[in-house]
């Protein structure tokens, strides 16, 4: 059986593919502090989205993200700056010193500030805004909407409510701003919470009815038919699997079990999707065009992975217990550079390639911008007399 | 009705533990305390999975899911509006209010889904999605689990507990992500070497600093629109409730033909 | 095809059924149009064919339906989506995803449709509805008439036997509603589906009807041919109250038909006297009025005057600018150019105040209502108009409508819902009312009501400006008329002239009579049998 690919399918990536890569990479970016890596694999990131997003609302958040990722290392600075202890010899400058008393657990506030602690929390909030670029970069490449489509069917309902909260929100958006403007034919110019909360309630009371007609829709085209079938034994095996990944997430933090914690987790994903695919099984619909997965995919998806073992593999490693010659071509100390005593950190060719590999996904796959030609926006009909706000545009 | 309580308990303390992780973290896993978020983050994508399908697994009928999709909108367009003015949130009193009306499933279920609407509009998908989404669910599941009322005395109750679930939610939500805002070597930051109760005073201290404010913001912002918008929205709640007999199973619905 | 035997539906709380003891039967193939007035159960007789009612609204029901052989008791809705194809009033509430080509597929998904079979079968509905170059599009952007064209493909996408319209062209102007309407007669001729259509303007539908299903004020349901009922029922399209007027037994039920009898009947119409011109002073003056959202321009250098005692009518289809145009006069919209009523311009001032000058009724007059009850809306507009207690609720009274104050106004019907946004509007005591799109969702008599409404007003010194689609509710409201297009005034002039001689908004009993300038029923009076 043949099912033909989605037509905007044939210009974007499989939304989970993008979110593999993206995580990937965020591990990979977890496991180093070399402020010049950490810099190029932002830079690439950047790149790639500007390159590959769509023109859709959502692929608009990395500018956010960058505003975040800068927010964290300015955030990060400051409570060095005014809480952090002495860290090193470099001693930049001092500010005034304030002892607060015991209660406060006998925090000093300013003093010292070297270099060295400069250095060491720019490294490191630095590790942390690249990590949140990486999820932005996912959120502005993959679609939500055809992330939605490929739900495991026993989260069906659950995906069909949020499928439903995204096709009304922009209506209800709509209807607030109708009613908004409506309150000054009626000569009603209350402002602040009250007129807010006059209009949210008008809203609300739309929403019920809407909900109701939308309800009476969805039953009348067979909502549910082919719903309720016998299904045993899924919900004993999802909260043994839950939790089996919660013990494991706990052996994880809390002790040096690492395998074994790793087991555990890996044990609780399967176990839930096992258990998913089976409470799955009541469910009998199907999906129209869905989103294939091809080489393209697990290309994308794979360049995330191997960027993530080429820095926790070599990075993990002990130089010490690695011959010289060995250690030499690693080079796994790179991934860490020094802060105290302050050393340039230094690139070499694992870096390269791990940056590489964050540039990937550029000739695996094609550009997700399209332009919609204005002969197809003209028949737009006039519902209202003022477009919709900068919001509604943001919810479609 | 006893196995949607189970999951639900079982959601309740694997929640419990991921959101305390910080007091768990030791120096000897090695574990860096940014990545101990996503460990968690991962088991809570687990937990909302195998809630989110047992309580939609047959029990919820088309009308509670189009209320239930239909309110995630409202809460996801209110969200924004809100997000401008500090502390101001508009989503959770929807959450309260419907969670009291149709039931703690329900208003589990709105917490969720409001959040991951909203997370999905915004861009806002991350390690902290989960916890949001769980943190809402609880809010609107123990709204549902509060103790009989009316009139005035239901309004006190339930202004009292959005002040209550205000700060909840924000300690909850900053305690798990403290270690990722202030990183480590500050006074005030996470140490895993120091035991929990150090932890818990450093992040009191952290907290009050920094957080109070919006946690304020948002108690504040509860109490006053369940009270001023409450009475007539449970109305508005109960009313459809009662006409589209919401929250009922399939087979109650069906109104029997009378006999002739 | 359908058959319902002995069907009574009560809901719960009320005190009479809305059916009582109803047996007919619906042929395969046919046209069906259920006609009745507002609230006398049409959308119940429509939901009981694929049996939401009463799985979905509650209420009782006695006897039988049987559709394509199933027994609505025994089955649910949803298991007769295969059977029937339900369209709600407004589609645009009833659509679960937010793109066209989702949508459609949407009920084959519930159903376990392939996907291969799903993809060919949604081609083929795209094709047939004749909106292929819409399927990527989001619905919301949709106008009114594709959207409904885009529900009805949503249900056929299942192969159903029966597809039941509600109202599905109440909301659209003309030409929309011609597209819908001839989209369904092809499907009734072409693919051979059973059509049971509900609609408020028989005048679009009749003469493609089979059979007309006239819901009685009893709760009684009489189906038979169109002219046979169209002559007993007591909804009057128009050239039903023409046959009335003339006393002819059979109603005709085209335009051509009634064309026929009148020349083979040779009936001259009176020679319509003009009604006299208003020359009361211009109350607003406004000039060089622009509306733009952007790079559109919706309302383009308008200049108009209206005048004390007259009722205007403003014509154009959807989008031509007639909302934005009544905004801006009302000065709730930015617009270039001046507005002048009583020496002010309602623009520059506070909406208390401006609302004294102008009073606006929007499309959707819902919007201005928000208290729980009549009662506490009627107070709250006495102290927003700052008159005395009770001034709403008594010109609310004196509209006819006489409700509970208790009643929440989300369930009066269309007309007492108009009724009790024009009580609210007028309590204001402004010179001019706007009207915009008052007719939608009323009915026969509604219509009628209102227009003796307007005419009172007017004849009280009030301007009065209506902005409607409905060319029949403008023959008979006002002496004068405005024709847009492309948010500019192309024509004015008054009713008579421009409407009996214009193509697209002639009234039908223009047509009938042309040459000879006849617009409603009422100008027949007199006419020699």
């Amino acid at each position: 059986m043949v099912v033909p690919e989605r037509t905007d399918a044939l210009r974007t990536l499989h939304p989970l593919a993008w979110w593999c890569w993206a995580i990937g990479i965020g591990l990979a970016v977890n496991g180093t502090t070399n402020p010049l890596l950490l810099i190029l694999v932002a830079l690439s990131m950047v790149t790639v989205v500007m390159l590959r997003r769509s023109d859709s609302p959502w692929a608009r958040s990395v500018r956010a993200y960058l505003v975040l990722a800068a927010f964290v290392i300015g955030m990060r600075l400051f409570f060095q700056l005014l809480l952090g202890g002495g860290r090193g010899e470099t001693v930049l400058f001092t500010l005034p010193s304030v002892p607060l008393p015991a209660w406060a657990a006998g925090i000093q506030l300013g003093g010292v500030v070297t270099a060295e602690a400069i250095a060491y929390t720019v490294y490191d909030a630095l590790r942390l805004a690249v990590m949140l670029l990486c999820i932005g970069a996912a959120n502005a490449l993959a679609s939500p909407r055809q992330a939605l489509r490929s739900v495991p069917a026993a989260l069906y309902e659950a995906s069909v409510a949020v499928v439903v909260a995204l096709s009304v929100a922009p209506q209800l958006i709509e209807s607030g701003q109708r009613i908004h403007r409506a309150r000054r034919l009626r000569g009603d110019s209350s402002r602040g919470l009250r007129s807010l909360g006059r209009i949210a309630l008008a809203v609300l009371a739309d929403a019920i009815d809407r909900s109701m007609s939308l309800a009476a829709g969805m039953e009348a085209r067979g909502f549910a038919r082919t719903r309720g079938l016998h299904v045993r034994g899924a919900l004993p095996l999802m909260l043994a699997s839950v939790l089996s990944a919660t013990t494991g997430g706990y052996l994880m933090l809390a002790t040096d079990y690492r395998w074994l914690a790793a087991a555990l987790m890996v044990a609780g994903v399967a176990g839930t999707g096992l258990g998913l695919r089976r409470a799955g099984a009541r469910l009998a619909v199907t999906s129209y065009r869905p989103h294939p997965w091809q080489w393209r995919e697990t290309l994308v998806a794979g360049c995330g992975v191997v960027a993530m073992l080429v820095v926790l593999g070599i990075g993990g490693l002990d130089p010490d217990q690695l011959g010289p010659a060995l250690a030499a071509v690693l080079d796994p100390l790179a991934f860490f550079p020094s802060t105290n005593p302050l050393a340039w950190p230094q690139l070499n060719g694992w870096m390269l390639a791990v940056v590489a590999l964050v540039l990937a996904p550029i000739p695996l796959t094609r550009t997700g911008l399209q332009r919609i030609p204005d002969a197809a926006r003209t028949d737009v009909a006039v519902r209202s007399p003022r477009p919709r706000g900068r919001l509604a545009e943001a919810v479609r | 009705m006893t196995r949607l309580s189970w999951s639900l308990i079982v959601a309740l303390a694997v929640g419990a533990v991921a959101f305390s992780w910080p007091l768990f973290l030791r120096p000897a896993s090695g574990m860096p305390p940014q990545l101990a978020p996503t460990v968690f983050a991962v088991a809570l994508v687990l937990v909302l999975a195998a809630v989110l399908a047992e309580l939609s697994s047959g029990r919820m009928d088309v009308k509670t899911l189009a209320m239930l999709g239909v309110l995630a909108a409202v809460g996801t367009v209110l969200r924004p509006l809100s997000a401008g003015t500090a502390g101001l949130e508009l989503i959770f009193f929807v959450i309260i209010l419907a969670g009291r009306a149709f039931g703690p499933s329900f208003g589990f279920a709105l917490g969720a889904t409001t959040l991951l609407t909203s997370a999905l509009i915004t861009s806002g998908v991350g390690p902290w999605l989960p916890y949001q989404m769980l943190c809402a669910g609880f809010v609107g599941l123990f709204a549902g689990l509060l103790p009989r009322a009316s009139g005035r005395a239901e309004i006190v109750l339930l202004a009292g507990y959005g002040v209550v679930s205000a700060f909840a939610y924000g300690w909850l939500m900053d305690f798990s992500f403290w270690p990722f805002a202030i990183g480590d070597g500050t006074q005030l930051s996470f140490d895993p070497a120091a035991p929990p109760l150090e932890n818990l005073h450093r992040f009191a201290l952290f907290n009050l600093a920094t957080s109070m404010g919006w946690n304020l913001g948002r108690a504040v912002s509860n109490a006053v629109l369940i009270a001023l918008f409450g009475p007539r929205l449970l109305a508005m709640f109960r009313r459809s409730a009662r006409t589209a007999r919401l929250g009922s199973t399939d087979a109650r619905a069906i109104a029997a033909p009378a006999p002739e | 095809m359908i058959t319902f035997e002995h069907v009574s539906i009560t809901y719960p709380d009320a005190r009479r059924p809305v059916l009582d003891d109803v047996s007919f039967e619906i042929a395969e193939g046919d046209l069906c149009l259920v006609i009745g007035a507002t609230g006398s159960g049409k959308s119940t007789l429509l939901g009981a064919i694929n049996g939401l009612v009463p799985h979905f609204t509650g209420g009782t029901l006695s006897g039988r339906v049987v559709v394509d052989g199933r027994d609505t008791a025994r089955f649910r809705p949803r298991e007769l989506a295969d059977v029937v194809g339900y369209v709600g009033q407004d589609p645009l509430r009833g659509f679960v995803t937010d793109v066209v080509e989702d949508e459609i597929a949407y009920g084959m998904e519930q159903l376990g449709i392939a996907p291969a079979a799903m993809r060919k079968r949604v081609e083929e509905t795209l094709d047939l509805m004749g909106i292929a170059d819409l399927r990527s599009r989001p619905l919301v952007e949709l106008s009114g008439g594709q959207q409904q064209r885009v529900a009805i493909a949503a249900v056929l996408a299942a192969r159903p036997e029966v597809l039941v319209l509600d109202e599905p062209t109440s909301a659209l102007d003309p030409t929309a509603a011609q597209d819908v309407l001839s989209a369904i007669t092809t499907l009734v001729h072409e693919v051979a589906l059973t059509v049971v259509l509900a609609e408020h303007r028989l005048e679009r539908v009749m003469h493609a009807a089979d059979t007309i299903a006239w819901i009685t004020p009893a709760g009684t349901v009489d189906l038979g041919l169109p002219a046979d009922v169209l002559a007993r029922s007591t909804i009057t399209p128009p050239l039903a109250a023409l046959a009335r007027e003339l006393g002819w037994d059979r109603v005709p039920l085209s335009v051509r038909e009634a064309r026929r009898r009148v020349l083979a009947d040779d009936i001259r119409p009176p020679v319509v006297a003009e009604p006299a011109p208003v020359h009361g002073e211009p109350v607003l003056v406004a000039s060089g009025i622009d509306v733009r959202y952007g790079d559109l321009v919706a309302v383009r250098s308008v200049d108009l005057e209206l005048r004390a005692g007259e009722v205007t009518t403003l014509l154009g289809r959807n989008g031509c600018g007639k909302s934005s145009l009544l905004w801006a006069l009302q000065g709730a919209l930015t617009h270039a150019g001046e507005v002048r009523v009583d020496g002010r311009d309602p623009a520059g001032l506070p909406a208390a105040q401006a609302r004294r000058l102008v009073t606006l009724v929007p499309q959707t007059a819902a919007d201005l209502l928000y208290a729980p009850s009549v009662g506490e809306e009627c107070e709250l507009a006495d102290r927003e108009s700052a008159a005395a207690p009770g001034t709403t609720a008594g010109l609310l009274r004196r509209l006819g409508v006489d409700v509970e104050p208790s009643r929440d106004p989300r369930d009066l019907s269309e007309g007492q819902r108009l009724a009790l946004v024009l009580a609210i509007q007028l309590s204001a005591e402004p010179p001019v009312l706007l009207l915009d799109e008052p007719t939608r969702g009323l009915d026969y008599s509604a219509k009628a009501d209102l227009t003796a409404i307007v005419r009172e007003l007017a004849a009280a010194g009030m301007a009065v400006l209506i902005s409607t689609h409905d060319v029949e509710f403008a023959a008979g409201v006002g002496r004068r008329t405005l024709l847009m297009a492309d948010g500019e005034l192309i024509a004015e002039g008054t009713t008579l002239d421009l409407l009996a001689s214009s193509v697209a908004y002639a009234p039908q009993l223009a047509k009938v009579f042309a040459p000879s300038p006849v617009l409603t029923a009422a100008d027949l009076a007199g006419v020699s049998r």
